[in-house]
């Protein structure tokens, strides 16, 4: 939504505002700017995330396989040469012209490195059938190659609290969950963390090396891979089913009072995941999420 | 034809790498309208109209949401959804966006298979085009309804 904060001259609430926004954001004058009628100057506060965006030039390092049709792809800053961001953000890619497609075009895609790393960033893409940036980004782009992107946006991030923290992912959506685990291994953030995610088969799992070396650094972390459609030859002994299943079980086994939810994925599995997590306790205020819309 | 600078506009968003990759028109070289009334004089013909086939459509398309990426049965079919980050405006440009959610379905008694994308449905309820012939995401009017068994 179009949520910002008017400090004066915004006038009354209108009712389309009323029924969107909680009590608490009208008390913080939070406003709907496509409902606030301009007919006076305004004071409107603008974050300081905001203020960050910049227009960056940069190298791709790196380009590789991480599944079938997912890669990791590496960005190293030229100008500015630095870029600071929080753990969750994203950044927009802007494609070249290549093929049939004479117009370039800019897409979101989280950003999956530590931000205490502000030389570099990592991009986890996964290809999209028809898709104009993927498709360039899976065919075309090279190593050495100067790209521009703008960036870093978005507020989905970790949030203050004191209680346990469950992840949960799917394919690309692994990406802020790598820059968040970094964040709470950096920060020796002794929050017991668990983190599900879901994937069709084993050709679908991928950073498991990473997420054993999180395991082994982060105080109380433990990282639950899920198979939905695991192959025959998967051998798989882990969880499977849906990713629903598992967190419901292991949800259910205590009381989540202070429990955080993070999701990142598509919006089905993020709306079955937030029901699962209501009917365990876990209240809308504690659910955060970082949908693929 | 003569095209108004609005209608070109329009014209230009089915072109490959305006909204997609390869764009929604294929190898057909026919104005959009003929398409779309060549193709909806077929469903007179089969006694079918576009809500009939776009409601079927969404059907197994929502069927297909349930199963998060895995496959779903649903009767005689099973239909498997990828749903892709970002979100893409109708070509035909009347506003509003479109989720990338693209679904595969299968007829479990005869082994085929079609794709078609949450775009599609859109398109066809809303401005009766199944695409130009050569597209990617083509759903042939007289296949589909076969397809589906309507």
């Amino acid at each position: 939504m179009c949520k910002c904060r008017v400090l004066e001259g915004a006038g009354s609430f209108r009712p389309a505002e009323l029924s969107r926004l909680s009590q608490k954001e009208r008390e913080e004058h939070i406003r709907l700017s496509c409902q606030v009628q301009v007919r006076r100057d305004l004071a409107i506060a603008i974050p300081d995330d905001l203020m960050r965006i910049r227009d960056y030039q940069a190298e791709v390092t790196l380009i590789s396989d991480l599944t079938h049709d997912i890669k990791l792809v590496r960005l190293a800053m030229i100008d500015p040469e630095e870029i600071l961001f929080n753990p969750g953000q994203y950044i927009k890619l802007e494609t070249k012209p290549y093929g049939n497609v004479r117009l370039k075009v800019m897409r979101a895609y989280s950003i999956a490195s530590p931000s205490s790393e502000t030389k570099s960033l990592d991009l986890m893409i996964r290809l999209v059938p028809d898709g104009i940036c993927t498709t360039w980004v899976h065919r075309h782009l090279e190593q050495g190659e100067r790209v521009r992107f703008i960036g870093p946006m978005g507020d989905f991030g970790l949030h203050e609290g004191e209680g346990e923290i469950v992840l949960v992912a799917g394919g690309s959506g692994m990406a802020p969950m790598v820059s968040l685990l970094a964040e709470f291994q950096e920060k020796k953030i002794r929050r017991k963390v668990t983190y599900f995610f879901g994937a069709l088969a084993r050709r679908d799992l991928f950073y498991l090396d990473e997420m054993r070396a999180f395991e082994k650094e982060i105080t109380d972390f433990r990282f639950v891979p899920t198979l939905s459609s695991p192959a025959p030859d998967d051998a798989w002994r882990g969880e499977t089913g849906l990713i629903t299943v598992p967190l419901k079980t292991y949800l259910e086994k205590e009381s989540r009072a202070t429990a955080q939810g993070y999701l990142c994925g598509s919006p089905g599995m993020i709306q079955a995941c937030i029901q699962v997590m209501n009917a365990c306790g876990i209240g809308e205020d504690r659910i955060f999420f970082d949908p693929f819309s | 034809m003569k095209l108004t600078p609005g209608e070109q506009k329009i014209q230009g968003n089915f072109l490959p790498g305006a909204i997609t990759r390869d764009g929604f028109l294929g190898s057909d070289s026919r104005h959009i309208h003929d398409i779309v009334l060549e193709d909806g004089r077929t469903l007179e013909r089969l006694g079918l109209n576009t809500g009939e086939i776009a409601d079927r459509l969404k059907f197994f398309m929502d069927e297909g949401k349930k199963g998060l990426e895995a496959p779903v049965v649903s009767g005689t079919f099973t239909v498997q959804v990828e749903w892709h980050k970002g979100s893409l405006p109708c070509p035909f440009g009347e506003g509003g966006l479109h989720q990338k959610i693209m679904a595969r379905l299968c007829s479990n008694q005869t082994g085929k298979c079609i794709r078609f994308s949450q775009m599609n449905i859109h398109l066809i309820r809303e401005h009766g085009f199944f695409e130009g012939k050569g597209s990617p995401l083509r759903l042939d009017p007289e296949d589909l309804a076969a397809f589906l068994g309507l």
